[in-house]
């Protein structure tokens, strides 16, 4: 049996701009299954990445929130940073400069799980390991700077995951990276989600990583939600003309060329 | 068909960074036609960039040749280079930052017309002509020229990077990761929008990308580039069928697939 993490009704998130009110998410029903794997599909200002700072309660206060969000299977409210690990598009600024590794990964095990320094430095260096950092044990006194966008990102997972969350979400978290690279990084995802069991929402713009990920793909357009389902349902048989351009416009190798052949 | 349009041979290029040498370039060769698009193909780091850019002359490299159309391209100096600078063209990945945030799509489009001498100095009115037809080209209102550059979406804006690096007529245009950053369904227009501008203008292109798909719909032939080297170059399609490089097979790997839910035309 299935179970529900979190239920959305009615969401809506606005912004209040020169007066007018402008929505970020306009009405959006949604339910996150316990231990599923939710892809977030959308192009640039379709709300996919609000959706994302809404469920981990990480939206400016600025910005005005109407409906619920409901979290069935949590007994308390979520905690960011505990209950949510939240991976970002770009490692170079979700990582500290100026902190190494070791206090970077071990922060989120000694704040929310109450470890002490030694039990903490050993989480890290697992963490580093399931993360496949080369060399974790010298990675731990090293700083960002030091590591390739690729391995940032691994480091930048092992921050997420280092409080052991029920929620992982990501949000365009392969996007800056080389094709080889964004590659690993799914796969690596894959992988932590399926042996930790954590439920995962995996925002981004590129239809075909969803299809790869997901069990299930929610696509939004202009702060709504155009339709929800199971991954192969919606890819096979999409029930709006939406989906079926975003489909029809991916490109990978059966797309049209557009040029004719040399001589 | 005689000589290439663009040919390069053996170029070099080291950097030195942080006590390290780096090499970038290590023995670069390979050969464009008039109106044909190479595409060059690699993960970050693999040198591609850095080619662009030698092939730009916005960096010097440490050892090679490039022919332009039959000329010592990097012997030109001073007035000579600038000169022909016109001939060829960059398009980059980011369009907002790669022009100035202050100003209208009018003026970036009159800056390459004036400094190339395009249209001429005794004829002031023949710009705003220029700059009109110039957006019709790239399939904008030529409305557009008194818009800020910030005001218009990232796809009217990479038309208008278009735009600008056809103002001068090129022969050859670099396009560095040009459609990377953009939204898939304005991905496609801008890929229409570049092949078309070059069955009509005859121009050639070097298409950088880490995107093999991407590739393969605009590009004849593909130069696979790997820690600084090309280790595969042959037309696109036959390259992507059968790699034969390390880095080919993990570039043709690394594409996700859609293998459901459409009718595979190819």
């Amino acid at each position: 049996m299935t179970t529900t993490l979190a239920t959305l009704r009615g969401l809506s998130v606005s912004y209040r701009r020169e007066g007018a009110q402008t929505f970020a998410l306009r009405d959006v029903d949604l339910d996150i299954a316990t231990g599923g794997r939710l892809a977030i599909i959308g192009e640039s200002g379709s709300g996919k990445s609000t959706l994302a700072l809404a469920l981990a309660g990480l939206l400016p206060p600025e910005a005005s929130l109407a409906g619920t969000i409901d979290w069935p299977g949590l007994d308390h409210v979520p905690v960011a940073g505990r209950d949510i690990g939240m991976v970002f598009q770009d490692p170079g600024s979700s990582l500290n400069p100026v902190l190494t590794i070791g206090e970077q990964v071990s922060e989120g095990a000694v704040r929310h799980l109450r470890l002490g320094r030694a039990t903490a430095r050993q989480r890290a260096l697992d963490l580093l390991a399931r993360v496949r950092i080369p060399q974790p044990q010298a990675a731990l006194a090293a700083y960002p700077h030091q590591f390739s966008g690729g391995q940032r990102q691994r480091i930048a997972i092992a921050c997420a995951i280092a409080a052991s969350p029920r929620l992982l979400i990501a949000d365009e978290a392969t996007s800056a990276l080389d094709m080889i690279v964004q590659a690993e990084i799914t796969e690596l995802l894959d992988t932590l989600v399926r042996e930790d069991g954590m439920s995962l929402v995996f925002i981004t713009h590129d239809i075909a990583l969803a299809a790869k990920l997901a069990d299930r793909i929610a696509v939004f357009r202009d702060a709504t939600l155009v339709e929800v389902g199971p991954a192969r349902q919606v890819l096979a048989r999409p029930s709006q003309d939406y989906t079926r351009s975003l489909i029809a416009t991916h490109i990978d190798f059966s797309a049209p060329r557009l040029i004719d052949e040399r001589a | 068909m005689g000589e290439p349009f663009v040919t390069a041979r053996g170029l070099r290029k080291v950097f030195h960074s942080r006590g390290r040498d780096v090499t970038a370039l290590d023995d670069v060769s390979f050969t464009l036609a008039r109106g044909e698009t190479l595409g060059l193909v690699g993960p970050s780091g693999s040198g591609k960039s850095t080619l662009a850019r030698v092939l730009m002359r916005l960096i010097e490299p440490d050892a090679g040749a490039i022919s332009i159309d039959g000329e010592d391209w990097l012997a030109l100096r001073g007035r000579a280079l600038r000169q022909r600078r016109g001939a060829i063209q960059m398009v980059f990945q980011e369009p907002l930052a790669a022009f100035n945030p202050r100003a209208t799509i009018g003026g970036a489009l009159d800056d390459p017309l004036r400094i190339h001498g395009i249209a001429d100095r005794a004829d002031r009115a023949e710009r705003p002509r220029r700059i009109a037809e110039l957006l019709e080209r790239v399939g904008l209102p030529a409305g557009f020229a008194q818009r800020a550059v910030h005001e218009v979406s990232g796809g009217q804006r990479q038309r208008v990077a278009i735009a600008r690096a056809l103002a001068t007529r090129p022969a050859l245009i670099v396009l560095d990761e040009a459609v990377s950053a953009l939204d898939v369904s304005v991905r496609g227009t801008i890929l229409e929008l570049l092949a078309d501008v070059q069955k009509s203008d005859g121009i050639a292109y070097v298409f950088v990308s880490h995107d093999l798909a991407v590739v393969r719909v605009i590009a004849h032939r593909v130069a696979i580039m790997d820690a600084g080297r090309i280790v595969e170059t042959g037309p696109t399609p036959g390259v992507i069928a059968d790699p034969q490089s390390a880095m080919g097979r993990a570039l043709v790997a690394a594409v996700p697939r859609l293998d459901f839910g459409r009718d595979d035309g190819a």
